[in-house]
């Protein structure tokens, strides 16, 4: 395990709370910190193995979209460690680490097998398959069963609001702003560990909505503070409003896997959530004007993704190699044009458009991308294609106040 | 270490895999989702699908008008057994 | 290593060159059309083409949870499921594509006096026929599945040859070696229409192509329903929407598909990790107005809730375990349970090899080989006498399994 004792992080807020990595701590972390976040304070990158090739992975996109955050928590496997808070005596651990030896030995896979097709893998002579079969077996999963079950039955919350709005990013709170002054019954839920509020809405933090059921006519949702069992929603609105916001896809370039490759936008926002700033050695790679302002706010150089030849590391990014040389690192920030978040919207029954990064909600001029059905789904800011943070505000309240005249009318 | 550039990181599914697949003739989305195994990992493919519907077009494979993701396939958001398993029956 | 030349291993392209005539027309480019036409090619010299609508494994054989077992209710379907089974045993050194079969044994349990009876019944036909099940107590289940909560469980069943796969590679591993052999496979290509020309059939194409055939297989699962119903073919199968999910990957920690009988509850994990899970929902209301009932492949939140509160019952530990994927895929229901199998009434050069109600995937490596003798060699099988299409009409259809899971 690397510790390397010096802070990766500037904090406003002192370290007091102490979390537990593979057994050994207590780490001194923020409190409101995530788990990634504080892990990252202490230069813990790597979180699991990957199944195939054996290789160390670790957080990428930082807001819980990415799915190689997951680690084990007090007993419970696969939690996403950038959508959890830190609690003191918190006992984190790596997965998939079959051999907890440094260096381990299924990692050799790596090193000897070039691209596989594991449908072709060692099929014959039968005896020799099998093996390969059992192993294979057991490199794959991440986590191990819960120590436990949850500690209790879950809770379910049934509601028919006006309005649901999802996301409380730029576009979903300057929606919230305009939706609050009504006299709708308004759900506002955010899957972010701080809750938002506005007045006159109804807030729910932490809880990811999950599903547009159109068969059903519901959306389901389901609130896990990380304490008590997780809450189940199941809505039935008249009208959504979907500020889902967008995704960093990865930058295709070799060794883009390696732990400590993140993704800018959600670094930036990690770090802003905690008033800290980042102390490691960090480059972004992107172009743009959004990767230059990532740059200047992580005290970072910025380079284009066409200079850089490759990625290297073992368990973690080590160099950054471009056509001008190699650089040292301790962090590289992928800052690529980002990816709506398209699932949510396509489920719902709304027509997508590819725009060379991602699939774009397709909406008339009004905002509205559903209008049959169960419901009327409206969408603004970047799920939309709307990419700036002040753009997808300004977009989103005039969704609003278009959505807001809408549900009033047929209320 | 051997240099993979990676498409899909939750299914170690690397980009000389997926040429690979197109080589075998799979050059739909749906086709290379189930071949190579990528978007099926915990992040059912929310960090690779635009990556690959950028990569068939720009290889002539899809149409940049046309092309859309793979089926959406609920649950967007991982969800517990037990937090499902507190509705009642047809709520 | 592992990877060799992509030519040699395609398996169907959409711009496959078709021939204006071929011996048998296989309509349906799942594991039922492929297998046939696999061991058509294996064991025959006849020409043959597989047309396929959407892409392989688009339909039932790409949606299934991929369990297979020897443990049914009726003598006929425990034989032919041994057999099924000992044919998976070498079938990825034959297909030469890894299938991920293991034999991890389906573990059934019963808790109401009914259940109790039909595993001791089951387990008498199997022990009779050499099938290796046996009847365990709670306690003695515990021993296989340490996590299970089998506080009510009266007996418990377990087979250990019985288990699962990776469907998909099946589909592409049939594919690619019928290729090899010759076998046409053309996807995205659809049937428009089916006619009589001479002492064979035309098709008609989505593409605006046509081809004749001698004989023709429908093969299209759940989808035989609407293609049958186009031709004036009039049989009593149904579509059901059947749907299923799957967990994150977790280590390996259950060897057994795990059956309730009670609830219909299944669940097994996947070499990949991942707990797939399916339970006995009820029908959606029949389809209304005219023509063929639609195939609906929607999700379900009461699916997900159904089938998780019954899982975190019979076992607890998964209660904050999370649901990563859901999705749906039609059985193909015929009204006795068995398949239908044989020349179509009123158009015998039609043969259908549908009505599976589910069990298409795990039957297909036996079936392929029965239909292929059949088709190629006039070999009769007893399976095919009890399948035919006309004992609707004739009025001999009887019910003789109740093995009939999710």
């Amino acid at each position: 395990m690397t510790d390397s004792g010096s802070s990766w992080l500037t904090r406003a807020e002192p370290a007091r709370v102490g979390i537990h990595l593979d057994g050994e701590g207590p780490l001194p972390v923020g409190g409101a910190d995530t788990v990634t976040l504080g892990l990252l304070d202490h230069g813990h990158v790597e979180t699991i193995t990957s199944a195939k090739y054996r290789r160390a992975r670790g957080p990428y996109c930082l807001t819980g979209d990415c799915g190689t955050c997951l680690v084990r928590i007090d007993g419970r496997p696969n939690q996403r460690a950038c959508l959890t808070r830190v609690r003191d005596g918190m006992r984190i651990g790596t997965q998939n680490k079959l051999i907890r030896a440094a260096p381990d030995p299924t990692r050799l896979v790596d090193k000897f097998i070039g691209t596989m097709d594991h449908h072709h893998f060692l099929v014959r002579p039968r005896v020799v398959n099998q093996a390969m079969q059992a192993v294979a077996r057991e490199l794959t999963g991440f986590g191990s069963l819960p120590d436990h079950p949850p500690d209790g039955a879950s809770a379910h919350e049934v509601s028919a609001p006006d309005v649901l709005v999802v996301g409380a990013g730029p576009a979903g709170r300057a929606a919230a702003q305009v939706l609050g002054g009504s006299q709708l019954d308004i759900l506002w839920i955010d899957r972010g560990l701080d809750s938002p509020t506005a007045g006159g809405l109804r807030c729910r933090g932490q809880t990811g909505v999950f599903a547009a059921y159109r068969r059903e006519g519901i959306w389901a949702a389901m609130t896990d503070d990380g304490t008590r069992p997780p809450t189940l929603h199941t809505i039935r609105p008249r009208h959504v409003l979907l500020c889902v916001g967008a995704r960093p896809p990865t930058i295709p370039l070799p060794n883009n896997d390696l732990p400590g490759i993140v993704a800018a936008r959600g670094l930036l926002r990690q770090l802003r959530r905690v008033d800290a700033t980042l102390a490691a050695k960090c480059i972004v790679i992107g172009e743009g004007e959004t990767a230059q302002r990532a740059a200047t706010r992580l005290g970072a150089r910025c380079i284009a993704p066409s200079r850089v030849t490759r990625l290297e590391g073992s368990t973690r990014v080590e160099e950054v190699v471009t056509t001008d040389g190699t650089l040292e690192v301790q962090l590289v920030a992928f800052a690529p044009t980002a990816a709506a978040a398209h699932d949510l919207p396509r489920q719902a029954g709304a027509k997508l458009r590819f725009d060379g990064t991602g699939f774009a909600t397709v909406r008339d001029d009004d905002g509205r991308c559903v209008t049959e059905g169960p419901w009327q789904v409206w969408a603004a800011g970047e799920v939309a294609g709307v990419m700036s943070d002040a753009g997808a505000a300004d977009d989103a309240r005039r969704v609003a106040a278009a959505l807001l005249t809408a549900a009033q009318e047929k209320r | 270490m051997p240099k993979r550039t990676f498409v899909c990181r939750c299914e170690d599914v690397t980009l000389a895999e997926i040429d690979h697949a197109i080589g075998l003739g799979m050059t739909k989305i749906e086709e290379l989702k189930r071949y190579t195994g990528l978007g099926t990992g915990p992040c059912q493919g929310k960090e690779c699908v635009g990556g690959l519907a950028a990569l068939l077009c720009a290889r002539g494979l899809a149409d940049p008008d046309r092309v859309q993701p793979f089926t959406a396939r609920p649950p967007t958001e991982p969800v517990t057994f037990g937090a499902l398993a507190a509705a009642g029956d047809d709520e | 290593m592992g990877v060799m030349s992509p030519k040699a291993r395609q398996m169907g392209s959409a711009d496959a060159p078709l021939p204006d005539a071929c011996d048998v027309a296989i309509i349906g480019g799942g594991i039922m059309g492929l297998a046939t036409a696999y061991e058509l090619a294996v064991t025959s010299k006849l020409s043959v083409v597989v047309l396929e609508k959407s892409y392989l494994v688009s339909g039932a054989s790409g949606r299934n949870g991929g369990g297979v077992r020897m443990q049914f209710g009726d003598a006929d379907n425990v034989a032919l499921m041994m057999q099924s089974i000992e044919i998976c045993r070498s079938l990825a050194q034959q297909l030469q594509i890894n299938l991920w079969f293991r034999q991890g044994g389906y573990l059934f349990l019963a808790r109401t006096e009914e259940g109790q009876r039909r595993l001791e019944r089951n387990a008498k036909i199997h022990k009779e026929m050499g099938a290796p099940t046996r009847l365990l107590s709670g306690a003695e289940a515990l021993e296989i599945v340490p996590q299970l909560h089998v506080e009510g469980v009266r007996l418990a069943a377990f087979n250990p040859e019985d288990g699962v796969v990776f469907p998909w590679p099946f589909v592409w591993g049939y594919a690619g070696q019928a290729q090899r052999r010759g076998v046409v496979i053309r996807t995205h290509t659809a049937v428009s229409d089916v006619t009589a020309a001479g002492e064979g059939l035309r098709l008609s194409l989505s593409t605006g192509e046509s081809i004749t055939a001698g004989r023709v297989v429908n093969a299209t699962g759940a989808w035989s329903i609407e293609l049958n119903h186009r031709l004036g073919i009039v049989l009593p199968n149904h579509p059901h929407r059947h749907e299923i999910m799957s967990s994150e990957p977790l280590k390996p920690f259950l060897d057994p598909l795990v059956a309730d009988l009670a609830t219909g509850l299944y669940f097994s994990q996947s070499t990949r990790g991942e707990i797939v899970a399916g339970i006995t929902m009820p029908a959606d209301p029949p389809h209304e107005g005219d023509g063929p009932p639609p195939i609906e492949l929607d999700s379900s939140r009461n699916f997900l809730s159904r089938m998780s509160k019954v899982l975190v019952q019979v076992m607890p530990l998964t209660g904050s375990l999370k649901v990563l994927r859901q999705w749906a895929g039609p059985y193909d229901v015929s009204p006795d349970g068995d398949a239908i199998v044989g020349p179509s009434p009123g158009l015998p050069n039609f043969y259908q090899v549908c009505g599976f109600t589910g069990h298409g995937f795990m039957m297909a490596p036996a079936v392929g080989k029965l239909l292929a003798a059949h088709l190629a060699h006039g070999k009769a099988h007893p399976m095919l006498e009890r399948w035919r299409p006309s004992r609707f009409a004739d009025g001999t259809s009887t019910r003789r399994e109740d093995m009939i899971i999710g």
